[in-house]
């Protein structure tokens, strides 16, 4: 609109922080799921996922998410839907009309919730869209693919995660175009995003901030080297920071990824700290870039991450009296509204 | 004077020019026609290249010859020539490190028929940032010399070790060179030496360079060009920061002084400490609370790869060797889809990223097409474009599309339709090789 009658609209000035895309890869390997079933079993990480990954879309309106499964003998999407597992249902329901499939272009938007007026919209469509390909995807899986491979496609799922940002992002539009660097021009070099030399003016970039949360359970990547330090230094020219929730396994090689592109890097080894996973993404994982930018994030010695004093793990839940409160008044009134209404988070699995 | 032919062949610089004048609109006013395809197509140019793997020279020891003459004041190439060159030039060397991470660079320079050096070898390149930005402020003077400048390369890249290779890219802007001595003479020792010359003109071919350039790269004509204009000139500049392929005669002549030499390097992989206390490194002299012990000496350095102070040995991270895989192994070109191929296979999406294709015409459309229609259809697309929007890996069968072809090929180098299925077959060809 813009463009056609020249006029200098008021959006274009706004202030907001820029909305930012959640790539979560979960690691779906049945083995590594199995052995660690005592302390924390796939059903309820997974509801603990579905809680940080409505707190992200809660945060912002133009939040996005995209959830990728690395299983056994496959990466498959688990959210947005691909076109051609919608098809199959709509051939199944035999009801939902075609227009439906069309207009939904990889949201996810054409596989229906059931209808809920106390549920906010974007977090039904995706619980149900996640939740839907989830079983489908362990329906799917047959005990020779088990077999077969007992490692995890850590590397397809980290590609097609690639694949999906850049192309996300090259669909938003700007309001500074040279912000991100751009692949496809050949004026445009690896690295050399600041070729003014100018630090601050990635500062004022409206586009798209991504990044990418690996929650790994599996062990051994060996075999898949090359093919996953490919992604991470694609990863690191493209400033996407690779988070790593590791729950089990071998930890050198993610390390490495967090380490290289500036992501934050931990593992939960024991039973209790596990028992925390929703407090560990919440903190540790929910804010964005922009927000790391004034945040302390936790490093290898357990830090606190909003005042950077030293706790014990048990003691991690707490809040550190040093912490300036700067809007006391907002955050108890929040408290208190979550208690009585029922939130638009009913519904919802509840991480127990 | 003999008249020029009127039809006469188009001049090769003609050639990539545009007309857009002479686009014409289809019946229905629309320019899709003529234009299809025209962006696909030049993405994709720069993509299809030989995916034979190569034995690639990872450690280079690289002279970078800057002309610093008056020639250099020439603006044809904006704001001019010299402070352009300055501006690419700092790039390269971020671009070069990024591939190389283990090569050494140095850079000199040809002014008043001297050769000058404007920072020495050294696998930093702060180092040689920092000394070309002090260049940016002097002033180009006088005539290059291009054999001050070849003697000057020879001679620092004399007692480099036989296991990297050897280069010299000279960028050029004069056409003339002002020699004290017989030049052949100096190609003839380069040749000796092993030293393989590259040269970049900015104004126009000189049959000197093209000969120093053939003559180093055993017979090849493809290392002498002109850049055509800024892009040109940058795409021509970071083409040499991927690493050259190893000839044989490179083989041979390391064969000669000692096999096991060229064969094996020693290296050391240190990880990193943290400390509770800050104690000083071996390389700087400063108080770190962290760094890497080399792994022989166990002398603290802060930075990696670094050559040990004290033992003198080369000290990478794995990671390091990572960065050069994918020109080892490079992903397969995507070959284009027809729409027969495309209806067989009923694609609807990218494998990739998600977004949707074009939709496949229905079966008795292109049946009951007339031949015209047909006949435009071929010619919608430009060469090299595919005509259903879909490329497709031959070594998974799954389509993408084009801003997934370029980000796999020049970002991933990773297949995102083989990484994610196990092959049929298990065997080792994965990754679309």
């Amino acid at each position: 609109m813009n463009v056609v009658d020249a006029t200098d609209r008021a959006e274009a000035h706004e202030d907001l922080e820029p909305p930012s895309l959640l790539t979560i890869i979960l690691d779906t390997n049945p083995h590594a799921w199995a052995l660690l079933g005592d302390s924390l079993p796939l059903s309820k990480a997974v509801a603990n996922l579905l809680v940080f990954i409505n707190a992200h879309l809660a945060i912002n309106y133009a939040n996005r998410v995209a959830v990728i499964a690395s299983h056994a003998e496959r990466a498959a999407w688990l959210y947005p839907t691909p076109a051609h597992a919608r098809k199959q249902e709509t051939q199944m329901n035999g009801s939902v009309s075609n227009s439906h499939a069309q207009n939904g272009e990889g949201r996810g938007g054409a596989v229906q919730p059931p209808d809920d007026a106390n549920k906010y919209r974007p977090f039904a469509q995706m619980e149900y869209a996640f939740m839907d390909n989830l079983r489908k995807l362990m329906d799917s899986t047959t005990t020779e693919a088990i077999q077969s491979s007992p490692s995890t496609m850590l590397a397809g799922a980290l590609t097609r995660a690639l694949a999906y940002i850049s192309k996300q992002t090259s669909t938003v539009p700007t309001t500074t175009t040279n912000a991100q660097f751009n692949y496809s021009d050949p004026s445009s070099v690896a690295g050399g995003n600041d070729l003014n030399n100018d630090p601050t003016s990635n500062q004022t970039t409206q586009g798209l901030t991504s990044r990418v949360l690996i929650v790994s359970v599996s062990g051994d990547l060996a075999d898949k080297y090359i093919e996953i330090m490919n992604s991470i230094f694609a990863c690191q020219r493209l400033s996407i920071p690779i988070d790593i929730l590791k729950l089990a396994g071998d930890p050198v090689f993610l390390q490495q990824a967090a380490d290289t592109t500036g992501g934050i890097y931990m593992s939960l080894s024991t039973p209790q700290a596990r028992a925390g996973l929703l407090q560990y993404l919440m903190f540790a994982y929910l804010p964005d870039q922009t927000a790391r930018d004034h945040l302390i994030m936790p490093g290898e010695d357990g830090t606190c991450l909003l005042c950077g004093s030293h706790l014990s793990m048990a003691n991690y839940g707490q809040k550190p009296a040093v912490v300036p409160r700067k809007k006391k008044g907002k955050k108890k009134r929040i408290a208190d509204s979550g208690v009585d209404t029922p939130g638009s988070g009913s519904g919802t699995p509840i991480p127990v | 004077m003999v008249s020029r032919p009127k039809d006469r062949v188009q001049a090769r610089w003609e050639e990539a020019a545009n007309r857009n004048w002479e686009l014409q609109e289809g019946a229905d006013g629309s320019i899709e026609g003529v234009l299809g395809g025209l962006e696909e197509a030049g993405k994709r140019k720069r993509l299809l290249k030989d995916t034979t793997p190569l034995q690639r020279g990872i450690i280079r020891h690289t002279l970078l010859v800057l002309d610093l003459s008056t020639a250099m004041n020439e603006k044809d190439l904006r704001p001019t020539r010299h402070l352009l060159t300055i501006k690419y030039t700092i790039m390269f060397v971020r671009e070069f490190f990024e591939q190389n991470p283990i090569s050494q660079l140095g850079i000199l320079g040809m002014r008043e028929g001297l050769a000058i050096r404007v920072s020495d070898m050294s696998g930093n390149p702060n180092d040689h940032i920092s000394a070309l930005k002090i260049l940016r402020g002097t002033e180009p003077k006088g005539n290059p010399s291009l054999q001050n400048a070849l003697d000057m390369a020879r001679a620092a890249l004399y007692h480099t070790p036989s296991h990297g290779t050897r280069e010299v890219v000279i960028i050029l802007g004069a056409l003339l060179s002002s020699d004290p001595g017989d030049i052949h003479d100096t190609i003839k020792a380069c040749i000796r030496d092993r030293i393989r010359v590259r040269i970049i003109g900015l104004a126009a071919q000189m049959h000197i360079c093209a000969e120093i350039c053939r003559k180093t790269n055993g017979g090849d004509e493809n290392y002498y060009d002109v850049a055509i204009d800024e892009v040109d000139y940058k795409q021509q500049l970071m083409a040499i920061t991927t690493p050259p392929v190893l000839r044989v005669t490179d083989a041979d002549s390391s064969d000669t002084q000692g096999k096991n030499q060229s064969a094996l390097l020693m290296m050391g992989f240190p990880s990193r400490i943290v400390e509770e206390k800050a104690t000083l490194c071996a390389c700087h002299g400063n108080l770190t609370r962290g760094g890497y012990l080399c792994s022989r000496c166990k002398a603290k350095v802060c930075n990696l790869p670094a050559t040990c102070p004290t033992c003198d040995l080369t000290l990478i991270l794995s990671t390091h060797l990572a960065r050069s895989y994918h020109h080892l192994f490079p992903l397969r070109n995507w070959s284009e889809v027809s729409w027969s191929r495309a209806r067989t296979k009923g694609t609807t999406q990218c494998y990739g990223c998600l977004s949707s294709f074009p939709a496949v015409p229905k079966q008795h459309e292109v049946a009951n097409g007339t031949e015209h229609d047909q006949g435009a259809a071929k010619t919608k697309r430009a060469e090299g474009a595919s005509e259903s929007s879909r490329y497709e890996c031959e070594a998974c069968g799954d389509h993408f599309c084009i801003d997934c072809d370029v980000f796999c090929h020049e970002v991933v180098h990773n297949c995102p339709g083989c990484q994610s299925t196990v092959p049929a077959d298990i065997s080792e060809k994965t990754n679309g090789d």
